[in-house]
């Protein structure tokens, strides 16, 4: 009877845990069904370069792995401490030898080395600056506050609000210059301003395609302006026949994205930017691109974006600047390059990625801060607005 | 001992079907697993929600300062030229009454609280250069609002100007589901008020041919979107919709033609006096099918517009307030004390909302960040016992706690928890997925 009993035991044990290792095998989550184009970064081989710094005119295997795509080093930071009225930064825009900077508590130009601050003091509409843009027809500098549109013309500042004129609302996100319009995008509707004959059109739901008319950046090109609309993605006006078209999420919900590649990843779009024949969309959910032909969606899961939570983005020929909440990320199409600061002291690293290849380069010092508000690049350099100061930075060569 | 062996065996067996989370998976603000979008056929490549946005930015290091006579706090909501103005004094109310409360415990540190009260308005983007106003003002967190559109256009503000934000009034699921870091909603939202409309209507009474007549604002156009999906993802689309405008008064036309489609109960989602008199002209009409309603029925307002007629109303409330809870009887003693009326939903939920800033504040101290910590850990007001229930956040900080049904029995609302969502004994084979990336 013992034995027999034994006997049970041991055959009962080995039947129960060839059922548990079967369970076990067959419980494992089925893979994600990933479009082949995208690359899994677990699988990443990282290389680190603990020391680099190959100054202007060296090559470097590093430089070589960033292939098209300028690195950009030698970080030159700016706060309250070098004359900036704030060091919360919301917008930077270079004006040839200048550079303009939005903050909280005022506009900032960079000048022969040198900050000097515009306050409402000065006929500011308001302290606080989000957005800027110069007229390449006119020069004018056009300054977006949270109290209203600035001009800056001729060493003098007209305002322009809700009050005095067609803006929209007084909050201005984002201002665009585009020929002899002047384009604004708040939460009461994108305001177009024609300098020319001094009128404003406002678009909202009631005359473009949008559910409600909260728009927070737009961007000028080829006859058109594309236009970043809260919940209703992007809205593309032909200025020539003045019509309108919509991009959205074909998935229609928003909680998750169904293909990565079938539209804007989100209806929630942040900004939007023209440039090189691309439109590019950010959202608080990832990045798109579209080539006019084909859609692809970009996460930090699956490229070498640094967050999801895109603030802002702006485009310069085939590359794309993405100010995000956790770094600053520029990316061609092909190849990545994102900037992190370390949490606890001023150095950070640039990070190549280049599909399934990952590379970091320290850098010394970083940006100013991760949490990244704005951005602008022209030639070799590039200036970031930041949650801390502002930052520039110069091509690696 | 054969028998003991097997059943030690056995439950040895079960445990990796409790051990493991990535089985239970929860779906993001409450959804039926049966209602889940496009989830019969394949995977989404990306699920958004299930794990709470932080704030990256800088701010946490600003020192309070120390030459303040008073801490104010924003509040924002419909007091005046909108049709939301009942609604706005009440929430108005709660939030004063828990002012007064903590100013009369000592406010913060001895320094009292200050409401900065903005009217929201309702134009397009007006509520935008009320946050503005806030900014300067130097309020350290604000609380509002009812309309939607208000709302939304205010928190994109506050999440540039980085002020956290508690609603209490806003039912709009697209709320939260904005991503911002900087705003938490107290009120259950109308996801969970339509799941729980489906269950009742389609589920419960066997109805199958739904008509909706519906307010076109944003209230009444995303409100029931999750209705219309949800009805039509369980094999039951809509028959008709029918809308109309805030403040109308005649809508026989859109009645004549729902009854054309002879339904077998109407859904109407709007404001109180709208669907009063809708309710009134249904039956003129001599149409005797059930009538449901939205949240907002639940109100003095409705009750006495809409007089006998209101009764056999099915609707549901965000909270019970007729809860024998000591702590909701106070608040009420207090309210019509020191008001001359009752609280309603907007008073009760703004009443907690304020009270959870306050101690938000009072916890973190004055820095914007901070509080917005302390408000969006998940952890310091996860189970807050307040007035109206529990607080229950999800990842994007919306309260999804059990929501009541509201009938109306001999003029007056009964409630009842909502009955759990039962899935169809359908063909339905889920397809696994990961709860994140």
């Amino acid at each position: 009877m013992k034995k027999n009993s034994l006997k049970f035991v041991f055959i009962t044990s080995v039947a129960l845990v060839i059922i548990f290792a079967a369970i076990l095998f067959l419980r494992k989550p089925a893979k994600a069904e990933k479009s082949e184009r995208k690359e899994n970064l677990n699988e990443i081989v990282l290389y680190h370069q603990d020391k680099f710094d190959p100054g202007p005119g060296s090559s470097s295997s590093v430089i070589k792995e960033a292939k098209a795509m300028p690195v950009y080093g030698h970080w030159q930071n700016f706060t309250t401490k070098d004359g900036l009225p704030s060091d919360k930064a919301y917008a930077v825009k270079i004006d040839d030898d200048r550079v303009w900077a939005g903050t909280h508590d005022g506009l900032a130009l960079y000048e022969n080395g040198k900050w000097r601050t515009y306050t409402s003091e000065d006929g500011l509409a308001h302290n606080g600056v989000v957005s800027i843009d110069v007229s390449e027809t006119t020069g004018d500098v056009w300054v977006g506050t949270l109290g209203g549109l600035s001009r800056f013309s001729e060493g003098k500042f007209e305002t322009f609000n809700q009050f005095n004129s067609g803006l929209p609302n007084d909050l201005v996100y984002n201002v665009c210059c585009y020929g002899k319009d002047v384009w604004v995008a708040t939460g009461g509707g994108a305001g177009r301003y024609n300098t020319e004959t001094k009128q404003w059109e406002i678009f909202t739901e009631l005359n473009a395609p949008m559910h409600e008319p909260w728009t927070y950046a737009l961007s000028g090109g080829e006859g058109k302006v594309w236009i970043a609309a809260w919940g209703g993605g992007v809205i593309e006006y032909n200025n020539q026949t003045k019509k309108f078209r919509d991009y959205t999420d074909p998935d229609g919900f928003m909680e998750i994205d169904l293909m990565p590649d079938d539209g804007p990843v989100h209806d929630i779009t942040t900004a939007t930017y023209y440039a090189n024949g691309i439109i590019w969309v950010s959202s608080y959910f990832g990045l798109s691109r579209y080539d006019g032909k084909n859609w692809n969606g970009y996460f930090d899961h699956d490229s070498g974006l640094a967050s999801n939570f895109i603030n802002n983005l702006k485009a310069k020929g085939p590359i794309v600047y993405v100010c995000s909440d956790k770094g600053f990320s520029t990316f061609n199409g092909e190849t990545w390059v994102t900037y992190k600061k370390n949490e606890n002291d001023e150095n950070g690293k640039a990070i190549i990625t280049n599909g399934k290849e990952v590379k970091e380069v320290a850098q010394t010092p970083s940006i100013s801060h991760n949490f990244i508000i704005g951005a602008d690049a022209d030639d070799d350099v590039v200036w970031v607005a930041t949650s801390k100061g502002v930052s520039r930075g110069e091509v690696l060569r | 001992m054969k028998l003991l062996f097997s059943i030690i065996m056995g439950f040895l067996l079960l445990i990796p079907f409790n051990s493991n989370g990535q089985e239970k998976i929860v779906n993001y603000g409450n959804i039926p697993d049966e209602l889940v979008g496009y989830d019969k056929y394949m995977k989404a490549y990306k699920y958004h929600f299930l794990t709470p946005i932080q704030f990256y930015g800088a701010g946490r290091e600003k020192l309070a300062p120390n030459d303040l006579k008073e801490v104010r706090i924003g509040f924002l909501g419909p007091l005046e030229g909108s049709i939301l103005v009942s609604l706005g004094n009440q929430m108005l109310n709660g939030s004063t009454l828990a002012i007064e409360e903590a100013n009369k415990k000592g406010g913060y540190k001895g320094i009292p609280f200050k409401l900065m009260i903005h009217n929201d308005v309702g134009l397009w983007g007006a509520a935008a250069n009320q946050i503005v106003s806030m900014d300067d003002e130097k309020v350290w967190a604000w609380l509002g609002s009812i309309d939607d559109i208000v709302s939304h256009v205010a928190i994109r503000a506050t999440l540039k100007l980085e002020i956290p934000n508690v609603n209490t009034g806003d039912p709009d699921p697209t709320f939260t589901e904005t991503n911002i870091p900087w705003v938490v909603r107290t009120i259950p939202d109308d996801r969970q008020s339509s799941y729980a409309l489906v269950e009742r209507i389609y589920r419960k009474d066997k109805h199958s041919r739904v008509a909706v007549i519906r307010t076109g604002s944003r209230y009444g156009r995303v409100g029931v979107l999750h209705f219309n999906r949800s009805a039509t993802r369980i094999g039951f689309p809509i028959i008709i919709e029918e809308r109309f405008k805030d403040g109308e008064t005649d809508f026989k036309g859109r009645l004549d033609r729902i009854k054309g489609t002879s339904p077998d109960a109407i859904l109407i989602w709007g404001n109180a006096t709208e669907t009063a008199l809708i309710l009134q002209q249904i039956r003129d009409l001599g149409m005797k099918l059930p009538v449901y309603t939205s949240d907002r029925a639940v109100s003095q307002e409705f009750l006495k517009l809409a007089g006998n007629l209101a009764d056999g109303i099915v609707t549901t409330c965000q909270y019970n307030p007729d809860a024998n809870d000591p702590k909701l009887k106070a608040f009420k003693a207090s309210y019509t004390k020191r008001f001359g009326m009752e609280p309603d939903v907007f008073a009760a939920h703004a009443y907690d909302g304020m009270n959870i800033l306050i101690e938000a504040i009072n916890k973190a101290g004055l820095n914007r960040a901070l509080i917005r910590d302390v408000l969006t850990d998940l952890k310091t007001f996860q189970g807050y016992k307040g007035v109206t229930g529990v607080v229950n956040f999800d990842a994007t900080w919306n309260n999804v706690r059990p929501i009541y049904m509201a009938e109306c029995i001999n003029g007056k609302f009964r409630f009842s928890p909502a009955p759990p969502y039962n899935k169809a004994d359908v063909i339905y084979k889920k397809v696994k997925r990961e709860t994140e990336y």
